[in-house]
């Protein structure tokens, strides 16, 4: 009994021990929890409170959920859940140079009560017929999913494959529209303006009717100088960082291009020019070019890049028209008048216009210091998102198009 | 928008929870105390949720469903030991 006593006693303190150390690592536990917790509980309420409360953090919430969009070329199904019910309307406003035709896309819930929240956005989606473009209306309905409200436009010279300066008047009267439609805060519009939409959106931008009001201006595969431009056609090259880099652009800008040239010349000359560069047009004969004057004959050959060595002597033989209109066409002559930060966003190797004339626009604005943000990327074709992107291709631009996107956003937040 | 409410409602009781696991529910709540800050979560999501639909936008409602929430389940807490220090003051 006594043996059995003092074997007990000698068991007893090892076990309690035991216990004490199982107590002390279960407080521990527990108090771990509990800080744990409370730290997610305060994260919780930080990131809550900045991603709604501030327009930053407002900006940062909308991207997030705008960048798959714009990545995917299509809304993932979870995210449309939260969204807004987005309503699409088509309206003809009357203007000089013909009907502006309005696509709008608008959340359907009614205006939030803080004062200014809703932005909105006047988007020129290039030269073409490009209201049914499904890259374009996704897009179009996602901003209108984050609570802003978009007004998409073309005209008669756009769907005509053609740009005309005069249709900037078209771009001024749908921002005003957009400034006076129910719930939208005036001062938080945007212009956005992609490929030949660009121009038309900076001289927009300048008119001295909404250059005040106008929040900001982003370019996407736009061009600056109509010049220079038409010089990269003409040598199938341009100069990256001093070195000459081979490019072969696409048939529908050298349409374009001919279309808007045709303008100023006579009937026959212009059907000649515009069939060359006609969806399976023919190069121009030897006869045919005969019927051409100089100046159509130095366009053609420009457009056609058979001339790359006599580049700037076509450029020079030009007629004074041309020089006219292409000075019109250019966002150079407007630069100094805009009042909005300018983002430009261009795709490195975009084969509709070479991204250098983002560089030089991107150069004119710092040399004017005006504010501005200039951004490359590689995911773009042309101003579409290309398809099968590689996951290395989305981690390297991605942040940087959330950067871009996200500035541009919070300014209409 | 009855989908999402259901959902504020889901993460009300997520963050509810995590306000049990702080050990932020009074003592005065008693045996119930567990449950009574999961409904409060809740209700504060909800709230909040309505409140972001109301003055911002939808999308924006979740975020401040967190915050809301958030400063629900923690607003108890705080009165409790307001009025302790007080007690103590005094």
């Amino acid at each position: 009994m006594a043996n059995e006593t003092r074997k007990d006693m000698k068991q007893v303190p090892p076990v309690f021990v035991a216990g004490k150390t199982a107590k002390t690592r279960f407080r521990r536990t527990r108090m771990l929890g509990c800080a744990t917790a409370r730290i997610l509980l305060v994260l919780l309420f930080c990131a809550g409170f900045y991603l709604s409360v501030f327009p930053a953090g407002r900006a940062d919430l909308r991207t997030m959920l705008l960048l798959p969009t714009l990545l995917g070329a299509s809304e993932p199904a979870a995210l449309t859940a939260a969204d807004e019910a987005v309503r699409h309307t088509q309206l003809i406003i009357p203007a000089p140079a013909g009907g502006v035709y309005l696509d709008v896309y608008e959340p359907t819930t009614p205006t939030p009560l803080v004062p200014g929240v809703r932005g909105g956005v006047v988007m020129v989606p290039g030269v073409g017929d490009n209201r049914a473009v499904p890259q374009l209306v996704n897009f179009a309905t996602s901003l209108a999913h984050t609570g802003l409200v978009v007004i998409t436009m073309t005209t008669p010279t756009l769907i005509d494959n053609s740009i005309s300066a005069q249709d900037s008047e078209g771009v001024v009267q749908a921002f005003e529209t957009l400034a006076h439609w129910p719930g939208v805060s005036a001062s938080r519009i945007g212009l956005v303006g992609t490929s030949g939409g660009g121009p038309l959106v900076c001289f927009a931008a300048a008119d001295p009717r909404i250059r005040d009001q106008v929040a900001y201006v982003a370019l996407f595969g736009s061009y600056y100088n109509t010049t220079s431009l038409l010089r990269a056609f003409g040598q199938r090259a341009f100069v990256v960082d001093g070195h000459l880099q081979p490019w072969q652009p696409d048939p529908y800008p050298k349409q374009v291009l001919a279309d808007t040239i045709a303008g100023t010349l006579p009937s026959l000359e212009s059907t000649l020019l515009q069939n060359a560069f006609a969806p399976n047009g023919k190069p121009l004969t030897a006869a045919d070019l005969a019927r051409l004057s100089p100046p159509a004959v130095a366009a053609y050959h420009l457009l056609a890049g058979d001339e790359p060595g006599q580049v700037d002597a076509n450029i020079a033989a030009l007629s004074p028209q041309m020089h006219a209109l292409f000075d019109q066409l250019s966002i150079n002559r407007v630069v100094n008048k805009i009042q909005a930060p300018v983002y430009l966003l261009h795709d490195r190797s975009d084969p509709s216009i070479p991204f250098t004339e983002s560089r030089e626009f991107a150069a004119a604005l710092a040399r004017i210091h005006h504010p501005y943000e200039l951004a490359e990327f590689g995911i773009f074709q042309h101003v579409l998102v290309r398809s099968n992107l590689g996951i290395g291709q989305l981690l390297s631009d991605g942040p940087h198009l959330f950067h871009v996107l996200s500035e541009i956003v919070y300014i209409g937040s | 928008m009855l989908a999402l409410s259901f959902f504020w409602i889901v993460i009300g009781l997520l963050i509810g929870s995590l306000a049990n696991a702080a050990r932020l529910r009074p003592s005065s709540w008693g045996r119930h105390g567990r449950l009574v800050m999961l409904g409060v979560g809740a209700l504060a999501a909800l709230l909040g949720g309505w409140l972001g639909v109301l003055l911002l936008e939808r999308n924006i409602a979740t975020a401040v469903v967190l915050w809301m929430a958030a400063l629900g389940i923690t607003l108890p807490w705080m009165v409790t030991r307001a009025s302790a220090w007080i007690a103590a003051g005094t």
